[in-house]
Order: C-alpha cells, then sequence, then structure tokens
C-alpha cells in the first residue's frame, strides 16, 4: 500500500468515511477526519521525530508504525495534534513483549487496550479524570483511546485479525486519566516508581465491571464489593492466575478507605485475601488452568486467590463525586505496562 | 483530495505455505495441540484416519499454550523429526 492514496471527488466527511471504510476497510464504522497532508503535516509538527522513523512493529500483520503512519491514524480518529507524544507511548508500550499483541488480537476473547494517562499532561491536554472519565464526552480520553484502535485495526492488523467472538464497546475506544488532585495516594505511575512528570498505562482487559458502595465508612466493607466482582468465574483472571485486575476507585471510595489509614498496599493485600474461591469449585470449573505450581498443590477444601499475587492488583484513583467504583479483569497472557511520556 | 494511508508497510517478509507432499503414504507425522477443548480430539481423529487410508506414523505430539506463539526450538523440534504437522485448532 503507497503512503498516499487518491480519493478524487469526495469531499463530504460522511462520503469519505464511507469510501475508506468499503474501499480499503479502513475506519471503525463511525465518521473519520480524513488525513490529509496538511493535517498529518500539522499533527507530525508535535514531534521531534522523524516521520520514517519506526516506533514499533506491530503483530500479527507486523506493520511498521512509523511516526507518520501514528499521526495519520490520529488524524482519523480525531485527535489534537498535542496528543502525539502520548499516542507514541501508548504504541511503544503496546509492542512491549509483555503486553502479547499476537495473542491480544488473535483471541476469541474482548479485550481492549485501556491506556491510563497520569502526572501533568493530564491538565495541559485537557483529559478527564474527573466525573464521567471512562465517557462519553471528552476529546482526548475519546480520541486517544481510539487512534489505539485504529493503529491496531490498520498497522497490527486487526481488521482481520481480531477473533474476538462478540467485541466489546471499549473496542471503539478506552482511555480515562488518573485523577491525581482528589486521591489520597501518590499516582499510579510514581507508586510503580516512574519518576517522570507524566505516564502511561496501557492494560488489555475487559469493560469495566461497576460496584457502588453508597454507605460503608469501613474499607472492609467497600472492598469486599471489589473482591465479590473479581471473584467471579466468568473472566480469564479465575483460571489465569498471573492475570492482572485494575481496581479503579472513585475518590471518595479512596477517600475512605485512606482516612482508615490505609495506602494502596493494604488494599492490594485485603482484596488478595478476600477475593478468593475454593480450589475444588475453581478445578470443577477449569481443567484448562494457567496457575502456579503452590496453587495446583493446594487442597480442595482451600480458598486460593484469583489472582497469584497481591502486587497483580493494580489500585488507580478515577472519577468524580459519588460513589461508584469498578473492576476491570485482564484478558489473562498479557502484563500492563507503565511508560514515561518524553 | 489525497489522504496518507494509516497502513504503514510490512515488517516481516512474506511467506508463503509450505509444499504439500505429493504421497502422504508412510510420513511422519506431529501433532501440535494448543491445548483448546477438543483441539487434541479433533487432531487425534484426524491422525487416525490419516494412519487407516495412508499409514502415516505418528512420531512427536507437542502441547503449546494457546494465548502464546510456538516456541522456535519447538518447532524447530518437529521440523527435524516430522514431515508433516496438525495444528491450527482453537476453541
Amino acid at each position: 500500500m503507497n503512503e498516499e492514496v487518491n480519493l478524487i471527488e469526495l469531499a463530504r466527511v460522511e462520503e469519505i468515511s464511507v469510501e475508506l471504510l468499503e474501499k480499503y476497510g479502513w475506519g471503525d464504522g463511525l465518521p473519520i477526519i480524513a488525513p490529509t497532508p496538511e493535517r498529518v503535516d500539522e499533527t507530525l509538527a508535535e514531534t521531534d521525530l522523524s516521520p520514517d522513523e519506526i516506533v514499533a512493529v506491530l503483530a500479527p500483520r507486523f506493520g511498521e508504525a512509523s511516526v507518520r503512519a501514528i499521526a495519520t491514524n490520529a488524524v482519523m480518529a480525531g485527535c489534537s495534534p498535542k496528543l502525539m507524544p502520548v499516542l507514541i507511548t501508548a504504541i511503544r508500550a503496546m509492542a512491549r513483549k509483555e503486553i502479547n499483541l499476537m495473542g491480544v488480537n488473535a483471541t476469541t476473547h474482548p479485550t481492549a487496550p485501556l491506556a491510563i494517562v497520569h502526572g501533568k499532561i493530564v491538565k495541559e491536554l485537557g483529559f478527564n479524570s474527573e466525573r464521567g472519565a471512562f465517557g462519553p464526552g471528552n476529546r482526548a480520553n475519546a480520541t486517544l483511546g481510539r487512534a489505539i484502535r485504529f493503529i491496531l485495526l490498520h498497522i497490527a492488523g486487526a481488521n482481520d485479525g481480531d477473533a474476538s467472538t462478540q467485541g466489546q464497546p471499549s473496542k471503539y475506544t478506552y482511555c480515562v486519566a488518573e485523577n491525581e488532585d482528589d486521591s489520597p495516594w501518590e499516582n499510579y505511575a510514581q507508586h510503580l516508581g516512574v519518576t517522570a512528570p507524566s505516564a502511561l498505562t496501557l492494560f488489555f482487559g475487559e469493560n469495566p465491571h461497576n460496584f457502588h458502595d453508597m454507605e460503608s465508612e469501613a474499607p472492609e466493607n467497600i472492598l469486599d464489593k471489589a473482591a465479590s466482582v473479581m471473584a467471579t468465574l466468568g473472566c480469564n483472571n479465575a483460571c489465569i492466575s498471573s492475570a492482572e485486575f485494575f481496581i479503579c476507585l472513585c475518590p471518595e471510595h479512596a477517600q475512605t478507605i485512606a482516612a482508615a489509614g490505609w495506602g494502596r498496599k493494604e488494599v492490594q493485600e485485603y482484596l488478595y485475601q478476600k477475593a478468593r474461591r475454593s480450589a475444588k469449585e475453581l478445578r470443577q470449573q477449569f481443567h484448562l488452568r494457567v496457575w502456579q505450581d503452590w496453587m495446583e498443590e493446594s487442597p480442595d477444601e482451600e480458598f486460593l486467590p484469583v489472582t497469584d499475587s497481591p502486587e497483580n492488583i493494580a489500585i488507580v484513583v478515577v472519577g468524580g463525586a459519588g460513589k461508584h467504583s469498578c473492576v476491570i479483569p485482564s484478558w489473562g497472557m498479557t502484563k500492563s505496562q507503565t511508560l514515561p511520556i518524553i | 483530495m489525497k489522504i496518507h494511508s494509516p497502513e504503514g508497510n510490512i515488517a516481516a517478509e512474506s511467506r508463503g505455505l509450505a509444499t504439500a507432499p505429493k504421497d502422504l503414504n508412510g510420513v511422519k507425522l506431529g501433532i501440535l495441540d494448543n491445548t483448546k477443548p477438543n483441539a487434541g480430539l479433533f487432531m487425534k481423529q484426524a491422525t487416525k484416519a490419516l494412519q487407516e487410508k495412508y499409514g502415516v506414523e505418528l512420531v512427536k505430539v507437542e502441547e503449546k499454550n494457546a494465548a502464546l506463539a510456538a516456541p522456535e526450538d519447538l518447532i524447530q523440534g518437529l521440523s527435524k523429526e516430522v514431515q508433516i504437522v496438525l495444528t491450527g485448532a482453537a476453541d
């Protein structure tokens, strides 16, 4: 495919979207912005990298994510040019072997890439970390997630290679920002030792599973509800013990928990102890398991955690007023990546 | 109107399918089982049919995790011991 494609006599964006989808298989079915050379150049101006530099090679198509191709997808998704450094970081994260992109794109599971933006850049670029952070209604969140999906579709080849049985809405766009102003703790990237002013986490998981607690003042009561959601038999974490969970606590839940003197470590440890099911039940339900040896060796009457380490439980503060939080289970054979945005 | 392609070039060298053996009689067969439910059952039944019809010899059965690519040494090992491999079954 040449870098440039002629679309003659098409002026209206609706026509361009239909033409691109039907003729080339590009786009997600929603209207797109035509990636004209002028628009792509404007986006390229927001990075010091050469347009021809290959940021990553993405499986299963082994497509080269050049800076120009990334910018083209950013334009199509409706991104502000200033999102380029964030998008490039997301693509770098996506290409790391721990993500297992070949598996992500080939699985029948509905997994989608959740991008979580941390730090100074959240406000600088206008990401929404507060009310309705998972959307809709914010351009930065909506278009960054959509551009990541476009790059999966167009460069990684997920239009043919994504084998998801049902898909899921977060495959259109899945980006949120961490609410540091209302968090009682340091941001998640800092917690991991990423000290850059801004960072991005990429995690392949399910849609968010809501849990609410309108009344509790004890951390245990709030977190018992999270643990209940985590311990469902229906998610891949139940049979893949190395799989992570992302727990997005709303500020009010996080503040209530922190007021009792709990930090992330205490939350992780509590959820690890509470989110369990009996070994007998898990064995009856799953003949195919990817478990630690000590789990396989445990007696039937023991209650096993649905993830094999407290460190697999990531705690992030997201959202605005109210008492709704969520659990995001993993695809399974993948590990989230947190990188500085530079 | 001219626009940029969003696809990027392909980095990997394009490879065609291996040439199919002209004659299956007596060839050495391997199974690469991705361990998904019924994958092994399906391939064992297919092997049985091939044994009955062509007298193929099953010499190696390997398993791999369905979510990960087969390790290179596993593929190399199979390629040295067998002439055809049954694989590809999923859910």
